[in-house]
């Protein structure tokens, strides 16, 4: 059952990429003297503040309310007072209400050896409140809401995939959590498999994971589960929930909605929400790049300032001349090192100058790099011709709405062309959208 | 990173935030360093008047795309683009067509086929073959006014492919290979080949009882009378890196090259008398423009088909249109005709073999 499958086509593989190697330590990053804590950190509407200034808060205590139909919790990811609740911006340019609370007082969960609480036996509706009550989110980048995600409301779900394989080149978050905690992930994807009940469930793991797979097989074995395991080539963007799918599947990648792919950082996260009753408000990172010192994945308190994680990975200030929340392909670029991570930020990069030098845009010489370099079939280079001619439209009927935004057809292409941001701003365009 | 913490120099852009190590001006500069060893190889066999033609053209092209840049205060000379396409013409043409042959070419090239279009990437028909073909047909004498080679055999200087086409009229159908015919008509080749091919036949050859022709090793090395870059062994060579630096593609060239072999081998000979089977492919790959064409023209991206389908289709339909003007045809070497008609195929092969939206996966939006 461990036949490594190839992509469909494309992808791309950025050869000076820094990727902290998943088998060193995941180690906890120092208590941050002061949090910053955004109430939207999920996609969808944000969290109802709870606090004012002056307010003492415990660890892992409600601060923020789930508001809507589409949002999460958002809890103190230390213990403190309440200093201030105002906006502040996002990596992603949004700008929401954000809570900062200065450390103090003490701990009631660190420190202390975790209990479990039983499980088994609880109900489908009971498994999810305490999902939802921890405020867990698609760790994956993607942070859609996790509770949502395990109620697909009355469509039948014929496919349950654990993804292991990272969103990024420079992100080793999930291949470390699959080597240093496999029991948290298995327990946590038989807590899924109780909820959903799908018709089969894979565990997904990339090549670079590929000597785990038998413990993996035995875990589940051990665990009374029926599930899979299958290795799949991590060639960026082999974790991309659609091409998962479309690899376990055998078939080209499309959306399917009775498909369920969780991440195993997600998997750990209601583990830890279902087991342990504890609140999300921390997460690995991977933080990395040429002008650190000591690249590493970290276990970050939720709202710990990123400039501190650099430091602590012994950046350079002289060097960096780019940093990015996320990874080489998709990530943001930031403008300034006080934003916080969040429950989305899979990864931390700095770039250094010779990285981050922008090149001069060339005409398109149709060489055809970027068709071959797409995962989706798409045709880049017609595509990117007909939104900067403005006919979306005929765009979207060569299939612009099948675009990912992954980034690979930009980066393969020699002329510099800026295509995925093109395409990109023409399926947003005039707001019609295909799946995501 | 302590203290001026939010003053390092960020630079806020768009993903994705690396891109692939070969740029377009890389690759355009790798084509013309590729064509150096042929470039060395034809001046020397040439010298000044071969210089000259070189330099008139390659002058003529940086100026052509001066003049249409300078005004819109652009300046695209350091893409290396005018410059490949003024050596490949210099390339193309014989050392001793007068200096407004090579002038012209490179300036249609140029001015018309590539910057009326819009500049680099936006011509349908490969500069430097159309201003060649331009050239060629303008003046056909000029444009073939050919000089012997440093060490070459004195008196009138043809080509071997000229040659052969007179004595294929004077001798009428001879069914003789191209060497053979050359040789029963008194072409003369280097007295150097002359005195290699001796040795060889005589001790390597004559015990398996074979023999070359004259004229072999002259032909394969390229040095006889006609275009300054006619060294196949050298173009190829050059033409291998930069498929292994994955500038070009292997399927134009190779497919174009592999179809007019094979087409010659099989029905070359209907032209010459010899019937079926009796063509001359090594003969008529290794003379004329055809390597150059195959690997520098051919390959050039702009005005190639996107799609594999069509670089097979338009590889074999070059291959086909070169054998017909080559053989059936009453001038050129075919292969400069072959290229731009090629190119008016290509947006019409996009067209048909391009994927839509009836491939989409089902489901997808």
């Amino acid at each position: 059952m461990m036949y490594p499958t190839k992509l469909p086509k494309g992808g791309v593989d950025p050869p000076s990429v820094i990727t902290v190697p998943p088998g060193s330590t995941i180690l906890n990053a120092p208590l941050p003297p002061r949090a910053l804590i955004p109430l939207l950190q999920h996609a969808g509407s944000p969290a109802r503040c709870l606090v004012k200034p002056g307010d003492p808060v415990t660890e892992g205590m409600l601060i923020g309310r789930a508001e809507g139909a589409r949002s999460a919790h958002v809890h103190s990811s230390i213990p403190g007072v309440v200093t201030h609740v105002g906006p502040c911006t996002l990596p992603s340019g949004e700008t929401c209400d954000a809570v900062t609370i200065e450390l103090g007082g003490s701990f009631q969960t660190s420190g202390k050896p975790a209990v479990r609480r039983p499980w088994e036996g609880m109900s489908r509706r009971d498994l999810l409140e305490r999902i939802r009550s921890a405020g867990v989110v698609g760790l994956g980048g993607e942070s859609q809401p996790t509770h949502l995600k395990l109620a697909p409301e009355g469509r039948a779900v014929s496919l349950l995939a654990a993804n292991g394989l990272d969103c990024e080149p420079s992100i080793s978050v999930d291949a470390a959590l699959l080597r240093q905690r496999p029991s948290e992930i298995v327990e946590g994807l038989r807590i899924c498999q109780v909820v959903l009940s799908p018709g089969r469930t894979v565990l997904a793991i990339g090549d670079q994971s590929e000597d785990l797979a038998a413990a993996f097989e035995g875990l589940i074995a051990n665990a009374g589960m029926k599930a899979d395991v299958r290795v799949l080539p991590s060639r960026y963007p082999g974790g991309h929930e659609q091409l998962v799918a479309s690899a376990i599947a055998g078939r080209p990648p499309s959306p399917d909605p009775s498909v369920v792919v969780i991440n195993v950082a997600t998997l750990h996260a209601v583990f830890e929400a279902v087991v342990l009753e504890k609140p999300l408000i921390e997460r690995v990172i991977s933080v990395s790049g040429f002008p650190l010192a000591r690249p590493q994945n970290l276990k970050v308190r939720l709202g710990v300032r990123i400039g501190d994680l650099l430091e602590e990975c012994g950046g350079s200030a002289t060097d960096t001349r780019k940093v990015l929340v996320g990874g080489p392909m998709r990530g943001l670029s930031v403008d300034s090192l006080d934003l916080p991570v969040t429950k989305s930020t899979c990864g931390i990069l700095a770039l250094g100058a010779a990285e981050a030098r922008t090149a001069k845009e060339l005409p398109c010489i149709r060489c055809g790099a970027c068709i071959e370099a797409c995962p989706w079939d798409l045709v880049p280079t017609r595509l990117f011709k007909l939104v900067r001619m403005g006919d979306t439209d005929a765009a979207f009927r060569e299939g612009l709405g099948r675009c990912t935004e992954c980034g690979c057809c930009s980066y393969a292409c020699p002329s510099r062309i800026p295509l995925s941001s093109i395409l990109g701003r023409g399926k947003h365009a005039n707001g019609r959208e295909g799946h995501g | 990173m302590s203290g001026a913490q939010t003053s390092p120099a960020l630079h806020p852009q768009s993903a994705p935030h690396l891109r692939v190590g070969m740029s377009t001006r890389r690759m355009t500069w790798l084509a013309v360093a590729s064509l150096v060893p042929a470039l060395g190889f034809g001046l020397a066999l040439f010298g000044i008047p071969g210089l000259v033609v070189v330099g008139v053209s390659i002058g003529s092209a940086l100026l052509a795309e001066l003049a249409t840049t300078l005004p819109f205060r652009r300046f695209t000379l350091a893409d290396g683009s005018a410059l490949l396409t003024g050596l490949i013409v210099g390339l193309l043409l014989p050392a001793g067509a007068p200096v407004y042959v090579p002038a012209a070419a490179s300036a249609f090239g140029i001015l018309v086929i590539k910057q009326s279009f819009g500049g680099l990437g936006r011509n349908w028909m490969n500069p430097a073959m159309g201003g060649v073909l331009f050239a060629t047909v303008s003046w056909p004498g000029p444009a073939s006014w050919s000089i012997p080679p440093l060490g070459g055999a004195a008196g009138p200087a043809a080509p071997p492919l000229e040659a052969l086409r007179s004595a294929v009229s004077a001798a009428g159908p001879h069914g003789a290979t191209p060497l053979a015919a050359l040789d029963k008509a008194g072409y003369a080749f280097s007295s150097l080949d002359a005195s290699a091919i001796d040795w060889i036949n005589a001790h390597l050859l004559a015990p398996v009882g074979l023999a070359f022709n004259h004229g072999a090793l002259d032909v394969l090395v390229g040095h006889v009378p006609g275009a300054i870059g006619a060294s196949a062994p050298l173009l190829v060579l050059g033409a291998a890196y930069l498929l292994r630096r994955r500038v070009i593609r292997w399927q134009l060239p190779v497919i174009y090259l592999a179809s007019f072999a094979v087409l010659s081998l099989a029905a070359g000979g209907l032209a010459s008398g010899g019937g079926w089977l009796a063509g001359g492919p090594g003969f008529h790959l290794l003379s004329g423009n055809i390597v150059l064409a195959a690997f520098y023209a051919a390959s050039d991206p702009v005005t190639s088909p996107l799609t594999r389908t069509g670089r097979w289709v338009l590889g074999i339909s070059l291959g086909a249109l070169t054998f017909l003007m080559r053989y059936f045809g009453s001038w050129g070497d075919g292969a400069a005709a072959a290229i731009v008609l090629g190119n008016c195929l290509t947006p019409l092969l996009d067209q048909w073999t391009s994927h839509r939206p009836g491939a989409a996966p089902k489901g997808a939006a």
